[in-house]
C-alpha cells in the first residue's frame, strides 16, 4: 500500500464522475492544443508562401489592409486597382532587377471556387523556376489558355488538352505545374492579357512583385519605387510579419477563449474534489484514526488532483492533434488561408506538448489546493462524527 | 490495591463542545489510571460520555481541561504530527461500524495501517496476509468490506488495530453490531489478545460483554461514578 494506490482507488471509485472531470479537462486542454496547433501551423504556412513569392518587395496600391496582404501570399481574389502605366514606371526604376504584375481573379470550375492569376509567361517562369508535370508552358505573352496546378488537377481530374472555363468561356490546358508546394499548386494561370479580356479589367494588375538587384538597397529602391509611381511598397518581411500579427492576434485571442475552458475545467476539478472531501469525511477520520498524517491527506488529495490533470492533459493533447488534422482542412477552407489546405501535418513541437502538460498538471494542483487543505484541516472528531 | 504499572492516565480531564450557553459539557473532571495488560470495560448509558473518554484516550480529540498521559507522553501537548505517529504505533482503534475503507480490500485494509507504521510495501503484504490469518480472514484477503459478513469486517477490523503492535487497543462497542454467534467469536479472539498482554479499553452498554473485562468503569453525566480501584490507581500516575 502507498499514497499511488491509495489515490488511484479513490478516482476510479465513482467511474461517471471520474469521467465526466477528465472529459473536461480533456476537451479544454484539446481546444487549446488545436488552436494552438492550428495557429502554428497557419504561422508555418505563412512563412513558406512568402518564400513561394520569391519577391523581395511586393507593390500594392495605397491602403491596402491586411486583408490584401494575406491574398498576396494565399492567391485568393484581389482588386485590379494598379493602372499598367504604373507598372512600367516601376519596372523602370533603377536597382529593380525583375518586376512582375499579377491580377488575382477568382473563377468558379465545376461549382467549386479557383483562383485565376494573371501573369507574365516568361517574367513568371524566371522568378518562380516552375517546372511542367505534364503538357507545356505558355509559348507567347498572349497565348490563349491555361497553365494549372498539380493540385487543380488532381481535385478536377484535369489534363492537358481538356478546357477549363472561366466565365462560360473555354479555355484550353496547356500543361500541369510540378507541385511546388505553394499556393500556385492551387490555382490557375493565364497570360495577362487574357484575363484582363476576361474579366473586362484592360489597363489594371492587383499587385507587383519585385526583386532588386542589391538586397542592401531594398530599402532605398522602395522609396524609389514609391517617388516613381502612385502605389505603396512593403518587403517580404514586413508583408510577412504584417500578416503574421494578425493572424498571431487572432491565434491568441481564440486560443485566450479556449484557456478559459481550461480554466472552468479546473473549477470542475475542484469542485470535483470538494464533493470528495465531504463525501469522504467519516474515511479521512478512519485514515488519521490509524495514524495517517495531516501531510498524508494534504498529499492524497493533491494527487488525485493532479492526476486529473495528467490524464486530461495526455488525452486533450492526442484530441487536439486529432482535431487539428481532421478540423484543420475544413477551416483552412477559406478565402482568408485557402492555400493552407495544402498544409501535411499539423505543426507541433515537443516543447509545446510539454508546455501543455505541465500547464494542465500546474492548473489541476491549483485547483485541487484548496479542497486538499480543506481535507488535511479535518479533525479526527470531524470526520468520525460525521455519518 | 496494589502498584499499577500505568499505560494510561487521565488527570481530571474535561471535554466541553461549544461555548456560553450553547456550552455542553461531555466529560467532567474524569480522572483514570489504566493499567498495561489490563482489560477495561466503560459502561454507562448513551451520551454521557463514554465514547468522549475512549476518543480523548486515543488522540482522537482534545480535551478543554486536564492532563492524559499515554505510555508517559502528555497528549495534549503533542503535535498534529507526533499525535498522528503516536496513533500510528501506540494505538488500535475498533469501531462499532468497523469503518473499514470501502474501496480497499480487506488485505489493503491492513496494508494501510502498517504503511502510516512505516512498513515497506513487501513487508506490509506479508506481514498483513499473516495478521488477517490470525483472525482466519487469509483467504478472503482480496474480499472488498462489502464482500464481507459484519463479522469478518470486525475480525479485518481487529487485524487492522493489531497492526504496529500497538501497546494499547481502544474498541468502541466492538460487538455492538454484530450478531450473537459473529459477538461470541470477537469476544474470544479479545481475550486471547488480553491474554497475550495487550491492554484493552472497550466501550460498551452491553453488561453481558462488560463482563468479560477483568475492570469495569462506569461513566453517568460525564462523569466517572464507579470504579472501585479509581482512586488508588490515580496515585500512581
Amino acid at each position: 500500500m502507498n499514497l499511488g494506490i491509495l489515490v488511484w482507488r479513490n478516482l476510479v471509485r465513482r467511474p461517471g464522475r471520474f469521467a465526466f472531470t477528465l472529459a473536461g479537462v480533456a476537451v479544454g486542454i484539446a481546444a487549446f492544443v488545436a488552436l494552438l496547433t492550428l495557429g502554428q501551423g497557419l504561422s508555418r504556412e505563412i512563412r513558406r508562401q512568402a518564400q513561394g513569392l520569391g519577391a523581395n518587395l511586393v507593390v500594392t496600391p495605397k491602403g491596402w489592409c491586411a486583408y490584401e496582404q494575406i491574398s498576396v501570399l494565399t492567391g485568393e481574389q484581389l482588386p485590379e486597382a494598379i493602372a499598367m502605366t504604373e507598372f512600367a514606371k516601376v519596372a523602370a526604376v533603377p536597382g529593380v532587377r525583375t518586376a512582375v504584375p499579377y491580377l488575382n481573379q477568382r473563377t468558379a470550375f465545376r461549382n467549386r471556387p479557383v483562383p485565376l492569376i494573371g501573369i507574365q509567361p516568361k517574367e513568371m517562369q524566371a522568378l518562380q523556376g516552375w517546372r511542367i508535370g505534364a503538357g507545356r508552358y505558355f509559348q507567347g505573352p498572349d497565348e490563349e489558355g491555361v497553365v494549372i496546378g498539380a493540385a487543380i488537377a488532381q481535385q478536377f481530374e484535369l489534363k492537358p488538352g481538356e478546357n477549363f472555363t472561366v466565365r462560360g468561356r473555354p479555355l484550353p490546358v496547356l500543361g500541369v505545374l510540378d507541385t511546388t508546394g505553394t499556393k500556385d499548386d492551387v490555382a490557375a494561370f493565364a497570360p495577362l492579357p487574357v484575363v484582363q479580356r476576361i474579366y473586362e479589367t484592360e489597363g489594371k494588375i492587383s499587385f507587383i512583385a519585385v526583386q532588386v538587384d542589391d538586397l542592401e538597397k531594398t530599402d532605398e529602391i522602395s522609396l524609389r519605387i514609391q517617388e516613381a509611381a502612385n502605389v505603396a511598397v512593403v518587403s517580404d518581411k514586413q508583408l510577412v510579419n504584417s500578416v503574421l500579427s494578425i493572424v498571431g492576434t487572432v491565434g491568441a485571442a481564440m486560443q485566450a477563449v479556449a484557456i478559459v475552458g481550461v480554466v472552468a475545467a479546473a473549477f470542475g476539478i475542484a469542485n470535483t474534489l470538494m464533493t470528495a472531501v465531504y463525501e469522504r469525511r467519516r474515511e479521512i477520520g478512519i485514515l488519521q484514526a490509524i495514524g495517517g498524517t495531516r501531510r498524508t491527506l494534504f498529499l492524497g488529495f493533491l494527487l488525485e488532483s493532479g492526476l486529473y490533470g495528467a490524464l486530461g492533459g495526455l488525452i486533450g493533447v492526442g484530441l487536439g492533434v486529432l482535431a487539428a488534422y481532421w478540423i484543420g482542412p475544413s477551416i483552412a477552407d477559406n478565402p482568408f488561408t485557402a492555400a493552407l489546405r495544402q498544409s501535411p501535418t499539423p505543426a507541433l513541437d515537443p516543447s509545446t506538448i510539454a508546455g501543455v502538460l505541465v500547464f494542465s498538471i500546474a492548473l489541476a494542483l491549483l485547483a485541487g489546493f484548496y479542497p486538499a487543505w480543506r481535507a488535511a484541516r479535518l479533525t479526527p472528531m470531524d470526520a468520525i462524527r460525521h455519518v | 490495591m496494589s502498584e499499577v504499572d500505568a499505560l494510561v492516565c487521565l488527570q481530571k480531564v474535561s471535554r466541553v463542545y461549544g461555548r456560553g450557553e450553547a456550552a455542553a459539557v461531555a466529560l467532567d473532571e474524569a480522572s483514570l489510571v489504566i493499567g498495561r495488560r489490563s482489560w477495561v470495560a466503560i459502561v454507562g448509558p448513551s451520551g454521557h460520555g463514554k465514547s468522549t473518554l475512549l476518543h480523548l484516550m486515543g488522540g482522537l480529540d482534545r480535551s478543554t481541561s486536564g492532563e492524559i498521559h499515554l505510555d508517559g507522553e502528555e497528549l495534549s501537548r503533542l503535535s498534529a504530527r507526533r499525535l498522528a505517529a503516536v496513533r500510528a504505533r501506540k494505538i488500535g482503534f475498533v469501531f462499532q461500524f468497523f469503518n473499514l475503507l470501502p474501496h480497499l480490500t480487506a488485505l489493503e485494509n491492513v496494508q494501510t495501517a502498517l504503511w502510516f507504521g512505516g512498513y515497506a510495501s513487501v513487508q506490509a503484504r506479508r506481514k498483513g496476509l499473516d495478521l488477517l490469518d490470525q483472525v482466519g480472514l487469509a483467504d478472503r484477503a482480496d474480499r472488498l468490506p462489502g464482500q464481507l459478513s459484519g463479522g469478518q469486517q470486525q475480525r479485518v477490523a481487529i487485524a487492522r488495530a493489531l497492526a504496529n503492535d500497538p501497546d494499547l487497543l481502544l474498541l468502541d462497542e466492538p460487538t455492538g453490531n454484530l450478531d450473537s454467534v459473529a459477538e461470541a467469536d470477537v469476544l474470544d479472539r479479545l481475550g486471547t489478545l488480553h491474554r497475550q498482554g495487550r491492554t484493552l479499553v472497550m466501550v460498551t452498554h452491553s453488561s453481558a460483554v462488560a463482563s468479560r473485562a477483568e475492570r469495569i468503569v462506569g461513566v453517568r453525566d460525564g462523569r466517572i461514578d464507579s470504579d472501585a480501584t479509581a482512586e488508588q490507581t490515580l496515585l500512581q500516575c
